[in-house]
């Protein structure tokens, strides 16, 4: 079968022009990588711009994919200044990834930014990510000094990480989810957790990440569980994904709530209506489009719905990626109306998995489930309030 | 400001204030922005981007929700005598929207209302709706628009009226300006006017044709109205491999005199069938045809006959039409060798039949001869029952300045064009790059051009200097 480049070497070669592009000779032959990812992407038409729910939501192109990597390339240049105002569009991104779905080079624009922001995001000192990083610093946890965690047990065969939004927004979900992993077979047992990361992560400091990334591994590997389960996918994807590209290693295998979930509720019965919404971190991050209509689908009586936008063309609620929220809670809480309206024409409860999407929902008026409050009440037990 | 450029129009502190209190945040004059609107996809405009620096910026950029605020700003622009740009998706390939006289840019994009009249079969879209979201809306009912251009991810409904742009399944559905039934567009002085969504109406000159292509100089496009289709009930997908380019296209001209419309029809010449279809051995160094006939299942079998009968060339079945699906949107060529110095652009021109081959060969040749040149190449895109649209792509890597061999490229093409016969744009419009030949093209029509121009936008104000006007 011809080459990929064979056409145009037949063309240099017809039109005597071969001596006089050694470059392209080189990029054809594979000798030559080419310009950096961040240029590309800055070159691009924004053939990702649909998929973005910053770029469809906030319309401006200085926040669409390609305009944040032009932003970029300019403060790189020195060609604009490293000022808040120009520093700012950087972070108008959730990290949802969707872009890299329709990449042709499958780039994730948040980490093609990611350098630029960490050389620029010390000089501007954004305020609104100060609160975080202390607190991160300080107690290990997004929100300031953990509340009391409970009594949930010590000791079991499978540690439970409950995250810090859930913690947080949502104890009794933690709760619950010990319940259901007991109905699975599993005694459940949860630590002092300390987060993730994925905050700093995602707010360019990646030092304090890696930091709380050997804090959390050392404290999961102490517990000596052999299997771990969490109900926040990003923090998934940070164990699974980021941390063994930041040298930190896991022993224990890693599963996301509606990971461990996935053909094990078949038998079980239940009615009403319900629509999906697939986290990002989840469908996209961890390469999991159809978990959740899976895990829910096997249960009988159920009418499990799916919006226009699914499985890996899920539209994240607005709440991810830890920076919008705090730089523009308008942005975000325009993209989680987005999501919300979308969902709710094809039923009345959303049912996701991922703490903060519930959050993002319910905060903005729609009746949002986690998948562990579904199947906590679909095995008897109480309806869990809003 | 980084680049040191100046932005053109000041803005008086007065209209500032007022657009200010209009709009809040969606009125900046951050360097960010300014940076982010001052080119489209124009390569010579991307040049700008690797360097970051750029000729012309606007002096402000405008995001608003509804056709009151346009209207509101392009009243202040006329009261001030600020020149205004509108902005869909910034995927033009000419400069349409570079703000080369500095002023407010307009960017449509937060107006994204979408209402669907299934009795009626038309959907209602303001002018920023983005093109993937609306077709996805319509799927997701049962319809289609059909309008489904390369730009679909990126560009909106706006822009596409504006431009007067064709997808690649207009064999069938035809070009954005027989989807369109209506629209409503704020005018230079700040009125709004509204050409109402008729299924036909014989009521003097169709007012909807000074807005279709007017690529914003005689107002802003702020919502549309627009035919839909039932989404297609059966989707067939045929290819051929054909000894000449003649040959092939020959056998899609007898298809469309019998009547039959396949949706998508694209025939590949030799080279850019070596290079979109080099894994297909059969057809290397050959000519490629892919073709998707669809619609009602029984209409649909009966176009597949026609097309059986009347191709002449060898069979290869729904593979080569599958890879065309899925390589369709994959846009990477500018980013990966601009960079390296190498100038890339596609030229489409459209032409009747009896001029077709001559047009092609001529326009290759021509492109080619220009120093500088690695190739140049073809594939037929559009199709009617009287012509074709050929879409040229060439790049170069000049010893010398990379602008001035692009322009020589481009003015042997659209020179050769004319001369040949053809039209120098089939969906591409005009812009900055192709307004030099615009006089040429239209000829006396030019000047009536003019004249309503000036008529319509007495102080030049609407995207002042776009299209020669």
């Amino acid at each position: 079968m011809p080459g990929k480049w064979d056409w145009l070497k037949d063309e240099l070669r017809a039109s005597g022009m071969a001596r006089a592009t050694p470059l392209v000779l080189r990029f054809i032959g594979g000798r030559l990588r080419g310009p950096d990812d961040l240029v590309k992407c800055a070159l691009c038409p924004n053939m990702c711009r649909h998929a973005c729910p910053v770029g469809i939501v906030d319309g401006r192109e200085t926040t669409s994919p390609a305009g944040k990597a032009r932003v970029a390339l300019f403060l790189r240049q020195g060609r604009l200044q490293a000022t808040r105002e120009n520093v700012s569009p950087l972070y108008a991104c959730l990290s949802c990834d969707a872009c890299s779905v329709w990449c042709p080079f499958g780039f994730s624009v948040a980490d093609l930014l990611r350098p630029v922001k960490e050389k620029t995001a010390g000089g501007v000192g954004f305020k609104e990510f100060r609160e975080v990083f202390e607190n991160l610093e300080k107690h290990g946890y997004v929100y300031g000094e953990p509340k009391p965690s409970g009594s949930g047990s010590r000791n079991g065969d499978l540690l439970y990480l409950r995250g810090c939004t859930l913690r947080e927004k949502h104890p009794d979900i933690g709760e619950k989810a010990e319940h259901v992993f007991q109905h699975l077979g599993y005694r459940a047992f949860t630590i002092d957790e300390t987060c993730c990361g994925m905050p700093a992560y995602n707010l360019g400091n990646t030092s304090l990440f890696r930091k709380l990334a050997r804090k959390q591994a050392e404290k999961i590997g102490s517990s000596g569980a052999g299997t771990v389960v969490a109900s926040c996918p990003s923090c998934v994807y940070a164990y699974r994904v980021l941390y063994p590209k930041h040298g930190v290693e896991i022993k224990a295998e890693v599963h996301h709530v509606a990971e461990l979930l996935e053909d094990r509720l078949k038998g079980l019965r239940g009615e009403g209506s319900f629509v999906i919404h697939n986290p990002c971190k989840l469908a996209l991050g961890l390469g999991k489009p159809r978990a959740l209509w899976k895990t829910l689908s096997s249960v009988e009586g159920l009418t499990v719905k799916e919006p226009r936008r699914s499985g890996s063309e899920t539209f994240c609620c607005g709440h991810g990626g830890s920076a919008v929220p705090r730089l523009n809670p308008e942005l975000a809480r325009r993209i989680a109306l987005e999501r919300g309206m979308e969902l709710t024409e094809e039923a009345e409860t959303i049912v996701t998995a991922c703490p903060t999407c519930k959050q993002a929902f319910q905060s903005n008026g729609f009746k949002a489930l986690d998948i562990i409050e579904l199947v906590y009440f679909l095995l008897g037990g109480e309806q869990c309030s809003r | 400001m980084g680049a040191g450029v100046e932005t053109g129009c000041a803005i008086p502190p007065g209209a500032l204030d007022r657009l200010r209190g209009l709009l809040g945040e969606r009125f900046s004059t951050a360097d960010a922005d300014l940076f982010s609107y001052s080119h489209d996809y124009w390569p010579i405009s991307l040049q700008w981007v690797l360097k970051g620096s750029f000729p012309w910026l606007p002096s402000a950029v405008a995001w608003p929700e509804n056709t009151l605020e346009v209207q509101e700003i392009v009243k202040t622009a006329y009261e001030n005598s600020i020149p205004v740009y509108a902005f869909g998706g910034g995927s033009g390939v000419l400069g349409g929207t570079v703000p080369e006289k500095g002023g407010i840019v307009v960017d449509l994009k937060r107006m994204r209302s979408i209402r669907l009249n299934e009795e009626d079969m038309v959907v209602e879209a303001e002018a920023g709706v983005n093109g993937y979201y609306l077709e996805k809306y319509l799927n997701s009912k049962g319809y289609t628009l059909g309008h489904i251009p390369q730009s679909l991810y990126v560009s909106t409904v706006g822009g596409w009226v504006a431009t007067k742009a064709t997808g690649q399944f207009s064999t069938k559905y035809g070009g954005i300006e027989n989807m369109l039934l209506g629209l409503e567009a704020v005018l230079p002085w700040g009125d709004s006017v509204t050409v109402k969504p008729h299924p036909r109406t014989s009521t003097g000159p169709d007012l909807r044709s000074l807005f279709v292509g007017s690529e914003g100089v005689f107002g802003i496009i702020t919502r549309v109205w627009l035919k839909t289709c039932l989404a297609p009930g059966e989707r067939i997908l045929l290819s051929y491999v054909s000894e000449s380019f003649q040959e092939a296209l020959e056998s899609v001209r007898r298809i469309l005199r019998r009547g039959a419309r396949p949706a998508v029809v694209r025939v590949y010449d030799e080279t850019e069938t070596k290079r979109h279809f080099y894994m297909f051995e059969e057809a290397y160094g050959r000519v490629m045809t892919v073709m998707i006939v669809e619609g009602d299942s029984r209409i649909a079998g009966a176009e597949r006959m026609i097309v059986e009968e009347e191709f002449r060339g060898r069979m290869l079945g729904e593979e080569p039409v599958k890879h065309w699906l899925e390589t369709r949107f994959t846009v990477k060529e500018a980013s990966e060798f601009t960079p390296l110095g190498v100038v890339f652009d596609t030229i489409e021109v459209s032409v009747a039949w009896s001029r077709a081959m001559l047009l092609y060969r001529s326009l290759v040749e021509a492109m080619r001869s220009v120093k500088g040149t690695l190739f140049a190449s073809a594939h037929a895109s559009h199709f009617y029952p009287q012509g074709v649209c050929f879409y040229f792509t060439f790049a170069g890597v000049p010893k010398g300045d990379p602008e001035k061999y692009y322009n020589e490229v481009w003015s042997v093409a659209m020179k050769t064009t004319i001369e040949n016969g053809g039209s120098i744009s089939h969906h591409h419009g005009v812009g900055r790059q192709r307004r030099s030949w615009l006089k040429e093209e239209l000829d006396a029509g030019f000047q009536l051009l003019k004249k309503v121009k000036t008529a319509v936008d007495d102080k030049g104000l609407m995207n002042p200097g776009n299209m020669g006007l």
